[in-house]
């Protein structure tokens, strides 16, 4: 079972918190839900939306329909009716508008609108939209929300004012009293959210005259719940998993879609932590730096690192570039750097709000020279916890930057979980040749060693003199361009890549889902997997799935296994030119047969994984883009 | 590899460069107040003052960065472990052309650290170009035409922007900069040492001759002994940055410790952050983590 609930309105108005609280009264009720939020780059008054897929059953991605659209102004109705397929909410008020008449809508996407209207015989305000929706047997629900929100100022004695914002928690009560569900659920929501007596009063007036105005069209009813339930977006799943991997130091320049994980880490920089010698539980400081610019954010977060520190810098493409020369540096000087780097898709400012993985090759090639970088990409908010301590991990036993791709899809897109799927027993801290105390066979310290692994004993400034230095450097760090030094400490460096790649099994870096019997093999990363692995389990056929999560070093052995004898392999990404595809090509000499491609910002929806997969293997063609 | 014997690497400065006389003092000061040499940590830029810390013979910590970032680099260490002792030094070009806006947005903060400009008015290992600090209309002898920018002066920045301490001082007079280095270490918040240096090889205009004539030691009281006084100080300060009147003024132009550090800031809203800074804390026991999940996840759960 998969509904699908959309909610629209003007950026500002209120639209993430009823998204919210909406969610949060499904999961009370024992539901499933991915959650998925636009926005233009903007702060009030560009349209914005939230669609949220609800599900008995653990859910990864969301639809291109709707079941439920939720509106109060006149153009979320223009944008999204002709996704719409069952119930449509409406307010009473915006009846009148003209398309033409809206402000804040882009002129392309309004001509178009009205060229679809005007070509159905329709016109051009939201009641021929409605008329329109009744003919295609779409029900459509028209609320008086200005009518109940006076009455509930009557009732309060309050302005109107304050009480206009209730209309967010009647289009929330009315969705749900269509699910057929109780309001407890929402009223016990709703007193977690607002801790104010008024807006609580507000809201649960709000809930009883919603749920008064419509019967239920559906019949939810509760689930058993066997054990708590999580909201987890990604920018809060990697600040929760650089929490508990110790990192104690982020220091970050405001951008979106990153800077919220930022924000999470300060609001929550006392850490609870049980005291190593006493066993106590005591707090622990997390420090968080709003820099000036992302090129002292990356070298503050380097700086940090060098004094043993678990240090980390969160971005986006525009900061990534800046901080290119850097990560440079902190490769050359073997630093444990970890960047959490969350893709928007475009060039230069591009679309900021919007979500794209473009930058794969950018992460992986970044910076001048050469030098040992990992790459790792999450494919869904559980791997983006886990992979956020992992990353850690990495940076510290092989001592190198290693950069987390995520992209603004996974930031701001949310799910309902079981608590459970956070499991303790998954997390562990490996700090590599990190040490506190110098011994006779480290004395004297050589910061840069030469050792089998290529990884050296790593002591944190302050414990013994200790040469950091961004030039070519023997063992201790002295600045050298011998060809003797240079040889062998290139290599000293460039071999911890072929460490890494001999000790990280591959399997951990290629999540392989379904039948290995299947001649059609799709070919993903990052995520588009959810949307793929939900369509595959609509359309029912026998297709395995790899996504990749390490790009470097790259899983080679089992991906060349995985792909041989294929008749069809199928490459799935946000962007243009297929870059996974062509790292798979550059490192296995493997080439996909079909492509299905998707750049326009958004993130690929089930429908459309079905839709691209269908003209796949019907229509014989060999890319879609969706 | 042979073992190397721990000493510092040949020094590669031109013969009579001001480097010498700063790497002396900076030597000085951080024996004389008789540091751990264990603690200390040089941080560097990019240009002939950044291989400053090569050749030191103190066995104290290097960290040799990037053009134009060795402040981030510093702050990065020294909020981190508060206890080591942060010493930048970089050149002029390094510190305000390329990296002018982490040295200004620095002076917001005032984390506890000191700033060491190697001004020469010249960018040297590319060959002598023009740096931020040579005037307009300058043609120093390796530079095609002359000057076409204007200089800016990094004392009066540095005031501007707010650092609570900043002097000026010349390469060649090492025990005043020795007394004004161990001044800045000692003062608590970001201090900025502006060190007029002759280039020998690429700046035969600002020779230590021509120096030698201009120098006047100020004589005042630059400490603000009293918040009302600040603004009155400051002001003072400014308008000494830019009198040459009577001679080239070097010596302490500002100070003002009432200004709380950004370590004193982070702590007063951060607990436990003066004892158990990042670098001082367990995080893990037996590759398990010591942070409580728990606590975590109870800020997400929802049913």
């Amino acid at each position: 079972m998969k509904i699908n609930w959309t909610i629209g309105g003007a950026q500002g108005s209120g639209i993430d918190t009823a998204a919210n609280i909406f969610a949060r009264a499904l999961a009370k009720a024992g539901y499933y839900i991915y959650g998925n939020r636009e926005y233009y780059s903007n702060i009030k008054g560009r349209h914005s939306y939230f669609s949220l897929t609800i599900s008995d059953k653990r859910v990864r991605s969301i639809s291109s329909y709707n079941d439920i659209l939720v509106t109060y102004d006149a153009e979320s109705i223009f944008h999204h009716f002709r996704a719409s397929r069952g119930y449509v909410i409406y307010n009473k008020a915006v009846e009148n508008v003209k398309l033409e008449n809206i402000q804040s809508i882009e002129p392309e996407i309004s001509d178009e609108i009205k060229h679809f209207l005007v070509e159905k015989g329709y016109g051009t305000t939201v009641a021929d939209v409605i008329k329109y929706l009744n003919d295609k047997n779409v029900k459509t629900l028209k609320i008086e929300y200005d009518q109940i929100a006076k009455s509930i100022a009557d009732e309060l004695k309050m302005p109107l004012s304050v009480v206009e914002r209730v209309k967010n928690i009647i289009g929330v009560a009315v969705s749900f009293r269509l699910l057929g569900l109780s309001d407890i659920y929402l009223m016990e929501s709703v007193n977690e959210f607002f801790k104010n007596d008024y807006t609580l009063k507000i809201n649960t007036l709000g809930i009883q005259k919603s749920f008064s105005i419509v019967s239920p069209a559906y019949n939810l009813s509760q689930l058993k719940i066997n054990s708590h339930k999580i909201l987890l977006d990604g920018n809060t799943a990697i600040a929760l998993g650089k929490t508990v991997a110790g990192g104690r130091f982020q220091s970050y320049y405001p951008i979106t879609p990153a800077s919220d994980e930022s924000v999470f880490l300060e609001a929550h920089n006392e850490v609870i932590a049980r005291d190593k010698e006493t066993g106590d539980i005591i707090k622990q400081p997390y420090l968080v730096i709003q820099a000036e610019d992302e090129l002292a954010a990356v070298c503050m977060a380097i700086g940090s690192a060098l004094t043993g520190t678990r240090a980390s810098t969160s971005t986006s493409g525009p900061g990534f570039s800046l901080m290119a020369e850097a990560i440079g540096w902190a490769g050359m000087n073997e630093v444990p750097l970890v960047i959490t780097y969350y893709m928007r898709g475009s060039p230069s400012t591009g679309m900021p709000t919007r979500s794209g993985q473009a930058d794969l090759k950018f992460a992986l090639n970044v910076s001048h020279g050469e030098f040992p970088r990992i790459v790792i990409a999450s494919g869904d908010h559980l791997e983006a916890f886990y992979d956020s301590i992992w990353a850690f991990n990495l940076a510290e036993r092989y001592q190198t930057p290693v950069i987390h791709l995520v992209e603004k899809t996974l930031a701001n897109s949310f799910i309902i979980a079981d608590e459970e799927e956070i499991d303790w027993n998954k997390i562990e801290i490996d700090r590599g040749k990190f040490i506190k105390k110098l011994d006779n066979n480290n004395i004297p310290y050589y910061r840069f060693k030469i050792t089998t692994d290529g990884v050296s004993p790593r002591a944190p400034l302050g414990l013994i003199n200790i040469i950091y230095n961004g030039e070519e450097h023997n063992e201790r760090g002295d600045i050298r361009e011998a060809k003797v030094i240079r040889d062998r400490m290139h290599e000293k460096r460039m071999k911890k890549l072929e460490v890494a790649d001999e000790e990280i099994p591959e399997e951990k870096r290629v999540n392989v889902y379904g039948d290995s019997d299947s001649d059609i093999v799709i070919l993903t990363w990052g995520s588009p997997k959810g949307a793929i692995l939900d369509a595959i389990e609509e359309l029912g056929i026998n297709i395995q799935v790899i996504q990749i999560r390490m790009f470097n070093p790259f899983p080679r052995k089992l991906m060349k296994k995985l792909l041989n004898d294929k008749k069809m392999i199928i490459d799935i990404e946000n962007n243009y030119t297929a870059q996974a595809a062509s790292i798979i090509k550059e490192m296995i000499m493997v080439e996909p047969t079909h492509y299905i491609l998707k750049w326009d910002g958004r993130p690929m929806t089930r429908d459309e994984i079905l839709f691209g997969l269908k003209k796949l293997l019907n229509d014989k063609v060999k890319r879609v883009v969706l | 590899m042979s073992k190397i014997v721990y000493k510092p690497d040949w020094n590669d400065w031109c013969p009579g460069c001001g480097n010498f006389g700063i790497l002396s003092a900076e030597e000085q000061a951080i024996q004389e107040l008789g540091l751990d040499y264990n603690k200390v940590v040089i941080v560097s830029g990019i240009g002939c003052s950044g291989k400053l810390p090569h050749f030191t013979k103190l066995p104290v910590s290097i960290v040799h960065t990037l053009h134009g970032r060795a402040i981030p680099f510093g702050i990065g260490i020294k909020l981190s472990n508060p206890e080591l002792e942060v010493i930048i030094n970089g050149g002029d070009g390094d510190q305000l052309g390329i990296g002018a806006g982490a040295f200004v947005n620095a002076a917001r903060r005032n984390v506890d650290i000191t700033i060491i400009i190697h001004d020469n008015g010249v960018y040297g290992l590319t060959k002598g170009q023009a740096s931020p600090t040579l005037p307009l209309g300058i043609k120093t002898k390796h530079i095609p035409r002359p000057n076409i920018n204007n200089n800016l002066n990094p004392v009066t920045l540095a005031l501007a922007a707010g650092y609570t301490f900043v002097a000026r001082a010349y390469a060649y007079d090492v025990k005043h900069l020795k007394d004004i280095i161990k001044a800045a270490i000692r003062h608590k918040g970001s201090a900025v040492i502006d060190v007029l240096q002759p280039c020998p090889t690429y700046n035969d205009i600002y020779t230590k001759e021509w120096y030698e004539k201009r120098l006047v030691k100020l004589d005042w009281d630059p400490v603000v002994h009293d918040e009302k006084e600040s603004t009155q100080k400051l002001l003072l300060a400014i308008q000494k940055s830019y009198d040459y009147e009577n001679g080239i003024p070097i010596g302490i132009f500002y100070q003002n410790e009432l200004v709380p550090t950004y370590e004193d800031r982070i702590a007063l809203n951060l607990y436990n952050y003066k004892e158990r800074p990042p670098a001082k804390q367990e995080i893990e026991d037996n590759g398990k983590p010591l942070t409580l999940i728990s606590e975590l996840i109870k800020l997400i759960r929802v049913s």
